[in-house]
């Protein structure tokens, strides 16, 4: 039996309506989402991103100290990451994408490399 | 002039089908029947017909200002992807705030700037959504804070217990225990 055009037709439109019906979903959020790791003694790497998956070259990365002074006002590269020397003084990291859109990283929540 | 002409029966499943097809068609319609409470129970949530949300957390003292806090759903918080686990709060200002009140920012634990002062709520001031990252470290005994931005520049905070904003939250943390 061969299949008439119109029924391939309705074929592919009702495969292609059920694959954006289950690809919608992944598209609602955009939180912003930061990490950070040290890559040795003295350096701090991290990377900035949103969790539709897309990087965040440009957003604004501050490593704050605890006493609100900015120790490093910073800018992700194009890769998405910006790397800094470990402050002498207590501090963390604002990953800062436009008000209410922040990540806070502690860096008591940076893991040893 | 003797054409032979073969013709195989037809199999079982398309005699089946042949006969029942629009009594299935029929079936498949009836389905979405099944969803439609849940439907409507959330289209009138969404709307704010059924209230801010599924539980009131109540009116908030801010200042000079307050607002109306509730959790979209009571529920635990749901993991959305790599960002972690959220939760959903809503908000209405108080009638008084609605021009004055520039931004309102949630958070667990009290911000260490205006910057940082946790997730924003969007929407109209009459019923505000925000959706806030719960870490998993979260102690269940922390504070919920909730600040508030002056177009002004003035800035208010307040803050009630998380096991007030959201029983669920609290009781997802115990479950899970403590993580380091």
């Amino acid at each position: 039996m061969t299949r008439s055009p119109l029924h391939s037709r309705l074929l592919a439109s009702a495969a292609l309506l059920v694959l954006s019906a289950g690809f919608s979903a992944s598209a609602l959020a955009h939180n912003p989402m930061c990490e950070c790791k040290a890559i040795d003694a003295e350096q701090i790497q991290c990377t900035g991103g949103f969790s539709d998956g897309s990087g965040a070259p440009g957003v604004t990365l501050d490593v704050i100290g605890y006493d609100e002074t900015i120790l490093v006002p910073g800018k992700l590269g194009a890769d998405s990451t910006l790397t800094f020397k470990k402050p002498g003084s207590e501090f963390y990291v604002l990953f800062d994408a436009g008000p209410g859109h922040v990540v806070e990283i502690d860096q008591a929540d940076i893991q040893a490399p | 002039m003797n054409k032979a002409i073969s013709i195989t029966p037809p199999s079982r499943l398309s005699r089946f089908w042949h006969k029942w097809r629009f009594h299935i068609n029929v079936l498949l319609l009836l389905i979405p029947l099944g969803f439609m409470p849940k439907y409507f129970a959330d289209a009138s949530l969404f709307r704010g017909d059924s209230g801010l949300g599924q539980r009131e957390i109540g009116t908030v003292q801010v200042g000079p200002w307050s607002l109306r806090l509730a959790e979209l759903r009571e529920e635990a918080p749901s993991l959305s992807g790599p960002a972690g686990y959220m939760k959903d709060f809503t908000a209405a200002l108080c009638d008084a705030c609605v021009e004055p009140v520039k931004a309102t920012y949630l958070r667990i634990g009290k911000p260490r700037s205006l910057r940082a002062a946790g997730t924003i709520f969007f929407g109209t001031p009459y019923r505000m959504g925000t959706q806030m990252p719960i870490p998993e470290k979260t102690k269940p005994d922390a504070e919920l804070w909730i600040t508030m931005e002056g177009w002004d520049g003035s800035m208010h905070q307040a803050s009630i217990p998380l096991s007030q904003a959201s029983p669920a939250t609290v009781a997802w943390l115990n479950k899970q225990g403590a993580k380091p």
